[in-house]
């Protein structure tokens, strides 16, 4: 007896019972739609994570703190960002200061693309009547790749890097303008911080004549940026106000913890840098030899690599769910064989009279098993992704009314398609064998006496 | 060449609750191929199941069946099955035909068990179904043909696989006697024309008087006129 044979029986004999078949082959694909369904909403909640955190930030950035951050101070930095530690460094400590120096080491390291200080100070915009402090960053023309400036709500990237022109978020154009924040586009705001004097000339002050006066730079916005909804991340190159680079590292304002700093700028100190790799999958590498360096560095990986595992353990809870009504549609399978077995008990019987062994009827009854369970697999599928793209959308509109990001709560890929078939055509096997093992056992002469 | 079937001082006894019940108490026989050999016998006396344990359906207590030679004792369950489907072709009183095929269906089935190709076998099962009078009836399901009809198409089956070995097990119990005269008719050509051997169980020895080279007859599990009588 070929396989093609057995298939052909097993098929015959579904359609003798077409009621039962249908019902039992309903059972397996609802278990199939509860499992596939909540793997999917794991992985699709997952996919919703890992895609905010993504264009929050790329992959391939590395942030360093000064060494003498600890850890603790470090994790509060991240979130709180607080204004004014552009120079902030503790000397006397025997790890490796983040200067210069440092940045050229990081620079030289394998498959690092690009090396900066991330510069951030406190400043007070003036716009018309309008004069508030905002933190001022700098961010590099290289960051207009980065997701967080593809989309603008007014406005473009800065052109150079030279020009006196600066980026704002739309919730700081809010602050800034009554008025429809559109309207900022191409106006001048006034940044005014306090500097070291003769910091602008780069000729470094007395010890007995450091000097301090006020800056009041005109600024051009050129564009408001729309911030991404998404969790904190450490290298972030937004503040309320964004500045070419360049032009953030020549403003030499004055910071308490900068003093030496002023006085010596050779060994001006950074509070943190930014390190970009050439491809994503280097970041871990690289990261760890900055740390072997005596830094502390941080990347997305770090935060990811946590996220994931929680998602691993959330997938398996889920996964755990949607089985219980698998293992219910297997008894449901067996239930329906040993019916199919008992009745065609004295079929059973002429089979082995006339020559099928053991082996072929065990055969005959495990396919049938398994074509009721690959029925189910592709039926639970179908309806765990309609069930699915349901109850997606009704959620989807409680978000939209509730002001959060819509999107996809299910994933559904093609690995989990075929594994969810082969996991209903394996459930089906099992379910099958004790009724395809009692079927091969049967007596003929028995089965033959059988009405 | 050893004989088609030695059968040597069988015994097949069965447990009943307290009691056992020799169903066969020491049977001894031997057919050579082209027989005719009819096995009498009344309800009870146990040539069903000497008719069982030649066709591998059940095994001995003790004593020894072997067919050219080899003894189905030592066979495996899977030999066992290669035996009933090369050796041997059963014929029942209740015709034993699976009710949801057509005819070609149920002869092809027994050469699917055997590996013939499908197109082959349903080929060669429409040739055995004309053989036995049935060439307009190849697409019926039993219960659209007559009693004698099924039973042409159980012949047929048994002749599927072309096996040495003809076991009817009381093939005319459910039929008229015209149509049960038709059939043992048909064994008797095939017998006469083709060399098939036959073993007949039948409680009729008129019938098995009629077309049988000899006859034995079984009472309470023991042949009470010699076995080559």
């Amino acid at each position: 007896m070929t396989f093609r044979d057995a298939i052909d029986l097993a098929l015959r004999n579904l359609r003798q019972a077409k009621l039962r078949t249908a019902l039992t082959v309903l059972g397996v694909s609802i278990g199939i739609a509860s499992l596939a369904g909540m793997v999917s909403l794991g992985l699709g909640l997952q996919e919703q994570f890992v895609g905010r955190f993504t264009k929050s930030a790329m992959f391939d950035t590395i942030t360093v703190l000064s060494p003498a951050d600890r850890p603790g101070v470090m994790a509060g930095g991240l979130r709180g960002r607080g204004p004014g530690r552009g120079g902030a460094r503790t000397p006397e400590k025997p790890r490796p200061p983040l200067d210069d120096a440092a940045l050229r080491a990081f620079a030289a390291l394998a498959q690092v693309k690009e090396v900066y200080p991330n510069v951030r100070t406190v400043v007070e915009l003036k716009y018309g009547q309008f004069a508030e402090p905002f933190v001022v960053s700098g961010v590099a023309m290289s960051a207009r790749n980065e997701a967080a400036f593809q989309t603008f709500a007014h406005g473009g990237f800065f052109t150079n890097e030279t020009d006196n022109a600066c980026l704002l978020t739309l919730d700081a154009a809010k602050r800034v303008t009554d008025r429809d924040p559109k309207e900022l586009v191409g106006r001048q705001i006034t940044l005014t911080w306090a500097a070291t004097v003769p910091g602008a000339d780069g000729e470094p002050p007395s010890d007995s004549s450091l000097q301090v006066r006020q800056v009041d730079a005109p600024y051009t916005v050129v564009g408001i940026v729309e911030r991404e909804p998404g969790p904190p991340t450490p290298v972030s190159n937004y503040s309320g106000v964004m500045i070419p680079l360049a032009k953030a590292r020549t403003m030499n304002a004055i910071d308490v913890g900068s003093l030496q700093a002023l006085r010596a700028p050779a060994q001006k100190q950074y509070a943190s840098a930014t390190v970009k790799v050439t491809r994503a999958q280097f970041t871990q590498d690289v990261e760890n030899r900055i740390r072997d360096m005596g830094f502390n560095a941080v990347s997305l990986n770090d935060a990811l690599t946590g996220a994931k595992r929680a998602f691993i353990i959330l997938d398996i809870v889920l996964s755990l769910i949607g089985s219980i009504a698998l293992a219910v549609s297997s008894l449901g399978i067996v239930n329906t064989m040993v019916m199919s077995i008992l009745e065609r008990t004295r079929e059973i019987g002429i089979m082995k009279a006339i020559g099928g062994s053991d082996g072929d009827i065990r055969r005959i009854f495990l396919v049938e098993a398994s074509v009721i369970g690959g029925m189910g697999g592709v039926a639970g599928v179908v309806l765990g992704w309609v069930v699915g793209r349901v109850i997606n959308f009704g959620a989807n509109l409680y978000i939209q009314s509730q002001g959060g990001p819509t999107g996809n709560l299910f994933s559904l890929p093609i690995w989990l398609v075929a594994g969810a078939i082969g996991f209903a055509f394996v459930v089906s096997l099992m379910a099958g064998s004790y009724p395809a093992a009692r079927a091969a056992r049967l007596d003929p002469i028995q089965a033959l006496r059988h009405d | 060449m050893a004989p088609l079937l030695e059968v040597e001082n069988v015994k097949k006894h069965y447990r009943m609750g307290e009691s056992i019940v020799r169903a066969l108490d020491g049977v001894s026989l031997t057919v050579q191929q082209g027989e005719f050999v009819g096995l009498l016998g009344t309800s009870g006396s146990g040539k069903s199941t000497l008719l069982n344990l030649i066709a591998g359906l059940d095994r001995a207590t003790e004593g020894s069946l072997r067919v050219f030679g080899d003894d189905l004792a030592r066979m495996s369950s899977a030999a066992l099955s290669v035996h009933r489907r090369r050796n041997v072709g059963m014929i029942f009183q209740s015709f034993n035909l699976i009710s949801t095929m057509t005819a070609t269906d149920n002869v092809a089935l027994s050469m699917m068990f055997a590996g013939v190709p499908r197109g082959d076998r349903d080929r060669q099962a429409q040739e055995l179904l004309g053989s036995v009078g049935l060439a307009d009836r190849v697409g019926h399901r039993p219960t659209e043909l007559s009693g004698g009809e099924q039973q042409r198409v159980a012949i047929a089956r048994a002749l599927a696989n072309a096996p040495h070995l003809l076991l009817a097990d009381e093939p005319t119990g459910n039929l008229d006697s015209r149509t049960a005269a038709e059939i043992m008719d048909l064994l008797h050509t095939l017998n006469q024309r083709d060399g098939r051997t036959v073993i007949l169980v039948t409680h009729d020895p008129s019938l098995a008087g009629k077309h049988a080279h000899r006859t034995l007859t079984l009472s309470d599990g023991v042949f009470v006129r010699g076995p080559e009588s």
